[in-house]
């Protein structure tokens, strides 16, 4: 039987890759804008330009993994669903927040200065490797995101 | 570095310059009385002649060169002397390509007039025969969409004759033949329609004709130039002669940047010259003439000299990762022997998957060798291959092969997150700690031995001190109280006010929460190889789903396994490469570093699409 806890484990994996991936499409998105906008000028950067583009991806897949790790606890993965109690779910729950918002925003937010680093390509195709590290800062919060939300799912004794 | 001063004859400078060319050891400084040479934008414009027709062949014979295939090989006794053949070969390629664009450019105007006499084909009346004639007026044009009912009402009173023709974007065709004296009014219920004249092609016969006859000369120039086209592939077999024409061009318009300061028959430039090198500039230039004067002296403390680094096989391809932060500045801490280990090993424990980590490390060596990689693509290379053998360790460290878990000789980290920060915090304190020692090791040589202890050895003390207590013996307490103090007492000892100065001093020990973040930073270290060992599991657990569905399923896992865990390591090759620049950018640079230096970029050979051999 499906209980409330184990429901609610399923909400925190769909924060976690829901919100996380929708960061991530923004920011790839709006930095793919700008990386066609380089093209038309020199399709030569191509290579430089798709590694700045790929960037904001990561919270997509930071938030995949969580969701990722929170099913296969509670073994949605491979058949026997656990039945989880209304406090573990809660637990899980609250563990797909920290990636699913900071995923979501710095996704977005990546996305604006990988663009920014992509127009920099435009300009001073040499210095594509400072864009690159403008936009890793941003990861940065992603990354701590998803270490607590994996240590949260990690901490929930099933 | 040594400053050089070079005077000889002008009759000799491109000799003397070419010698220097060839082996790199010099880099002229321009002054402000240098003059641009004559012949210089005739080398640049001939350049940009070859570049266009090496483009040209790329283009319609033999495709683009691909960015990792091996450059050509060319002697260097033969790659000094350009020849006329080049020469004829680029004006030829470039007269060939000049015709086919303009026979492509022909045809396509004369298929745009075929099809705007689209509308027109039903007309059986000669287009030249649509002129006035003593009687009547003809009007042919395009009407408003739509409107050709209210023309015909309109028109019905008058002694006119009005033919529709087809009807297309720009409107309804109409073909309009008005007697004379109603031509004025016919003309303006036209107006009232968005009236607009059509040009017929200055061409006799019927549209249909005219059409047709347009058609056939378009495929003719087509053809034409298909033929012209055949022709450039059978040239296409000479690409190689160009490719060494354009280097050898740009070889030599580099030689012709600076004239340097000239005489009537003399020429002086200055520039700089490793330390190391003098004799062997000195040998190049006697070997060209003796009639030469050149001297090198010690930069003075108004030069900024440009600065180079000079490490080990292993540690310059980590020369990238600096240089791409700033170029160290002359004479400071070249920090790449200590970057380059901790670096190596960040690379691992971010990937972490031993099976990750073979496979880079064969392609990326391999790569390096079947395409004999150059310059910063073979830093990178050689980085990332290292990186590669580091993954392997770390990997069987930590038990991750392809996803999968097999005998960890140390622990794994998703089962023991705890044991993983804490390496991750202690591998950090190690590298920040080295960070804090290259600064107290830098000021000491200065002569600032007081300033580094008092700076950041009190800080390690502090963290000695602090460590010590945490393992549990307290006498720590009394170490790291004795840091704190001197932060306290002395972090601010510029300040002559006694009380400013304590509350500065308390100031600088709040800089403790700097360090927090840079060590906590260090987690990200465990989060990237998170990231990388879950994926590849991921992948694993979806494929073996599909592998229970059957005999397709069981193809679709496989594409699944090597699609997925290819994307998996390119994604994590790019993480774990920025992130470990960053640890060393931010958290260990921060510590000593001390860069806005200029590069060091001699007069040499930078060839585009050939190797010079020697």
């Amino acid at each position: 039987m499906l209980t409330l806890g184990t429901a609610l484990a399923f909400g925190g994996a769909a924060i976690a890759a829901g919100f996380a991936g929708v960061g991530s499409a923004l920011g790839v998105a709006v930095a793919g804008e700008a990386a066609a906008g380089v093209m038309s000028e020199d399709p030569d950067k191509f290579g430089n330009v798709l590694v700045l583009q790929a960037i904001p991806g990561t919270q997509g897949i930071y938030g995949l993994l969580i969701a990722f790790i929170i099913l296969l606890n509670i073994g949605a993965v491979g058949g026997d669903l656990k039945e989880l109690t209304t406090f573990q779910g809660i637990a899980m729950l609250l563990a797909g927040f920290p990636i699913g918002l900071v995923g979501c925003i710095s996704g977005y937010t990546q996305g604006r200065v990988a663009a920014c680093g992509i127009s920099l390509t435009g300009k001073r195709p040499e210095e594509t490797g400072k864009g690159i590290t403008f936009a890793a800062m941003v990861e940065t919060y992603a990354v701590l995101a998803l270490l607590i939300s994996f240590l949260m799912v990690n901490g929930i004794k099933l | 570095m040594k400053k050089v001063n070079l005077f000889a004859m002008i009759e000799n400078r491109d000799a003397i310059l070419s010698a220097l060319q060839k082996t790199g050891n010099v880099m002229f400084v321009p002054t402000a009385d240098d003059k641009v040479l004559p012949h210089a934008s005739e080398v640049a414009d001939e350049a940009a002649k070859a570049s266009d027709a090496i483009k040209f062949l790329e283009q319609h014979a033999t495709g683009k060169a691909s960015l990792l295939a091996p450059k050509l090989q060319v002697p260097y006794e033969k790659f000094k002397q350009p020849t006329d053949r080049s020469k004829d070969l680029t004006d030829q390629v470039q007269a060939l390509s000049e015709k086919i664009a303009s026979l492509r450019n022909e045809a396509e105007t004369m298929r745009v007039q075929v099809e705007k006499l689209e509308p027109w084909l039903s007309l059986d009346v000669p287009m030249e025969e649509l002129k006035p004639t003593e009687n009547t007026e003809t009007f042919a044009g395009y009407i408003a969409d739509g409107s050709l009912d209210k023309l015909k009402k309109d028109l019905e009173p008058l002694t006119c004759e009005l033919v529709p023709m087809g009807n297309t974007a720009e409107g309804q065709a109409v073909v309009v033949m008005a007697y004379k004296d109603d031509a004025e009014q016919v003309k303006h219920f036209l107006k009232a329609c968005d009236y607009v004249d059509f040009v017929f092609p200055k061409r006799t016969g019927t549209a249909k004709e005219v059409a047709a006859d347009l058609t056939a000369a378009a495929e003719e120039k087509d053809r034409l130039a298909a033929e012209l086209e055949a022709e450039s592939v059978k040239i296409a077999s000479k690409k190689d002669s160009l490719c060494v024409y354009y280097d050898q061009l740009k070889a030599e318009g580099q030689r012709m940047t600076s004239s340097g300061q000239e005489t009537e028959k003399t020429f002086h430039m200055q520039g700089w010259c490793r330390a190391d090198r003098e004799a062997s500039v000195k040998e190049e230039i006697a070997h060209v003439t003796d009639v030469y004067d050149l001297t090198f002296a010690d930069p003075g403390p108004e030069d900024i000299p440009p600065s180079v680094v000079e490490n080990s096989k292993i540690v310059t391809p980590y020369q990238a990762v600096t240089d791409m932060y700033s170029i160290v500045h002359s004479g400071a801490f070249d920090p790449n022997p200590i970057l380059a280990p901790f670096f190596c090993c960040f690379f691992g424990i971010m990937l972490s998957d031993a099976g990750y980590g073979v496979v880079i490390a064969i392609f990326f060596l391999a790569a390096l060798k079947i395409f004999k990689l150059q310059g910063f693509a073979k830093k990178l290379f050689l980085v990332i291959g290292m990186g590669g053998l580091s993954t392997v360790f770390w990997g069987a460290m930590f038990g991750g092969w392809f996803g999968l878990t097999w005998h960890p000789f140390m622990f794994e980290p998703m089962k023991e997150p705890l044991k993983m920060l804490i390496l991750c915090y202690a591998l950090g304190a190690f590298h920040l700690v080295s960070g804090m020692c290259i600064k107290i090791y830098v000021e000491t040589k200065r002569g600032n031995a007081k300033g580094a202890f008092l700076d950041t050895g009190s800080w390690l003390i502090l963290f000695a001190g602090l460590f010590i207590w945490g393992m549990g013996t307290p006498f720590g307490k009394y170490i790291a109280e004795l840091g704190a103090a001197i932060i306290i007492l002395f972090g601010d000892r510029e300040n002559k006010n006694i009380i400013g100065r304590l509350f500065g001093g308390l100031y600088k020990l709040y800089g403790i929460s700097g360090y927090l973040s840079d060590l906590l930073s260090y987690s990200r270290l465990f989060a990237l190889g998170l990231a990388t060992g879950v994926i590849a599991m991921v992948i694993n657990t979806v494929a073996e789903l599909l592998w229970k569905a059957g005999p397709i399923g069981i193809i679709v896992a496989i594409l699944l396994l090597i699609g997925g865990h290819t994307f998996n390591i390119i994604i994590n090759i790019l993480g774990a490469y920025v992130h470990s620049s960053r640890l060393q950018y931010i958290e260990f640079f921060g510590k000593f570093f001390e860069g806005s230096g200029r590069a060091f970029k001699p007069l040499a050979l930078e060839t585009k699409y050939t190797d010079v051999t020697k």
